[in-house]
């Protein structure tokens, strides 16, 4: 019974934990510059249905950009081609296991 | 938003009073061999339907809100990729299930009637909300306060069946429920306060005006349900004043489900901004 009570009450210690699968962070950060990156990793609070997650990436005018995108865990990675210099906009869209979706989106820029 | 969370609450009043019923019916029968434990069966048949329309009404909520439309192909993508959607068909394998074994094996029954009521908490926001990913704990912890809850609003339901038709044993009954409810409500308010606390506290968000107040408001009618059940069980039990303690049982029972519907909204709404 004691065991129990210190497992229940340990549980309750703060962990980060979320119950929508919130963006947590992102590589490349939001907002930030950085010289052409090989892959697009967005973070979440907690494991995604891969069926209905997802991520775009489009360019300053709106264009979407060719991207090879994969959900593994509390992941999605985009694999862009070589990104020129400009900014750049990542849409995504997440489902976590309580079948909440939550939508967002954040921007980053590409420099020489 | 509303039809979903509605879906959800009637889905689990629903089954809460089966599971709630059949348990403390099988409990009287092995207890208290002089009452004849009630066998409504319309009843445990309305509950039955009631839980598996509000459940699909919920599946296909679900599917819409996760897909952003309502067609075959999200369905099948749900019910073949999604966790919600292994449960569901799992859901309706033991409600099938139950639906054959209602009138004829109690054990049984009891069994697969909690397995209905807490199979969503494997997707519950206690769950998500579980430290360092540890789901099970979560999902262990949200099935315990599913089926506690239960116990208690499927107990209150047997004891007004039990005063309407005049047994005259029905005090027996009172003291039996009175023991296996408190250590369900003990159980019941502990796991609460563990999934709140992890929903809410573990995250680094602030906590949602609307949340707080529908949990809020649930934490207040649990709380008018404990003093209910305080009373008939320390002044009212001892003086045998059972038609007040049947009152009290039906206000008690009402307070429970307007509960357990508020459980549904706050199922549909995102706890932290």
């Amino acid at each position: 019974m004691k065991t129990i009570l210190i497992a229940m009450l340990l549980t309750t210690i703060a962990v980060p934990a979320w119950a929508h699968a919130k963006l947590q962070s992102s590589d490349p950060p939001a907002n930030s510059s950085v010289k052409s990156p090989s892959l697009i990793r967005l973070v979440f609070s907690e494991k995604l249905e891969p069926a209905f997650s997802g991520a775009t990436l489009s360019d300053a005018a709106g264009k979407k950009i060719p991207v090879s995108a994969s959900v593994g865990g509390a992941t999605i990675t985009l694999m862009p081609l070589s990104l020129k210099p400009g900014a750049y906009n990542v849409t995504w869209h997440s489902v976590g296991h309580d079948t909440h979706r939550i939508t967002g989106n954040f921007s980053f820029k590409v420099v020489p | 938003m509303l039809i979903a969370a509605a879906a959800r609450g009637l889905y689990f009043a629903a089954t809460m009073l089966l599971f709630g019923d059949l348990a403390f019916s099988l409990l009287i029968h092995a207890k208290l061999p002089v009452i004849l434990p009630p066998r409504d069966i319309k009843l445990r048949w309305s509950a039955l339907g009631v839980a598996a329309v509000a459940g699909l009404a919920w599946f296909l909520m679900a599917v819409a809100g996760m897909a952003g439309m309502l067609d075959v192909q999200a369905i099948i993508q749900t019910l073949t990729a999604t966790l919600f959607g292994q449960l569901f068909i799992l859901r309706i394998v033991a409600m099938t299930a139950l639906a054959l074994v209602l009138k004829r094996h109690a054990k049984l029954a009891v069994l697969l009637a909690l397995i209905v009521l807490t199979l969503p908490a494997g997707t519950s926001h206690a769950a998500a909300a579980s430290p360092a990913g540890f789901t099970a704990i979560g999902a262990i912890l949200d099935a315990t306060h599913l089926g506690t809850a239960g116990f208690w609003i499927g107990g209150l339901a047997v004891l007004l069946q039990l005063h309407r038709r005049g047994e005259p044993n029905i005090l027996l009954a009172l003291s039996l429920f009175s023991e296996w409810a408190m250590i369900a409500v003990l159980l019941l308010v502990m796991t609460g306060l563990i999934n709140a606390a992890s929903i809410l506290l573990g995250d680094a968000g602030t906590p949602s005006r609307v949340y707080l107040i529908v949990l809020g408001t649930k934490l207040v009618l649990v709380a008018a349900m404990l003093g209910l059940a305080a009373m008939n069980r320390f002044r009212l039990m001892p003086q045998g004043n059972d038609k007040v303690i049947a009152r009290n049982a039906a206000r008690e029972l009402s307070a429970g489900v307007i509960a357990v519907l508020l459980a549904g909204v706050l199922g549909q709404l995102q706890p932290t901004l």
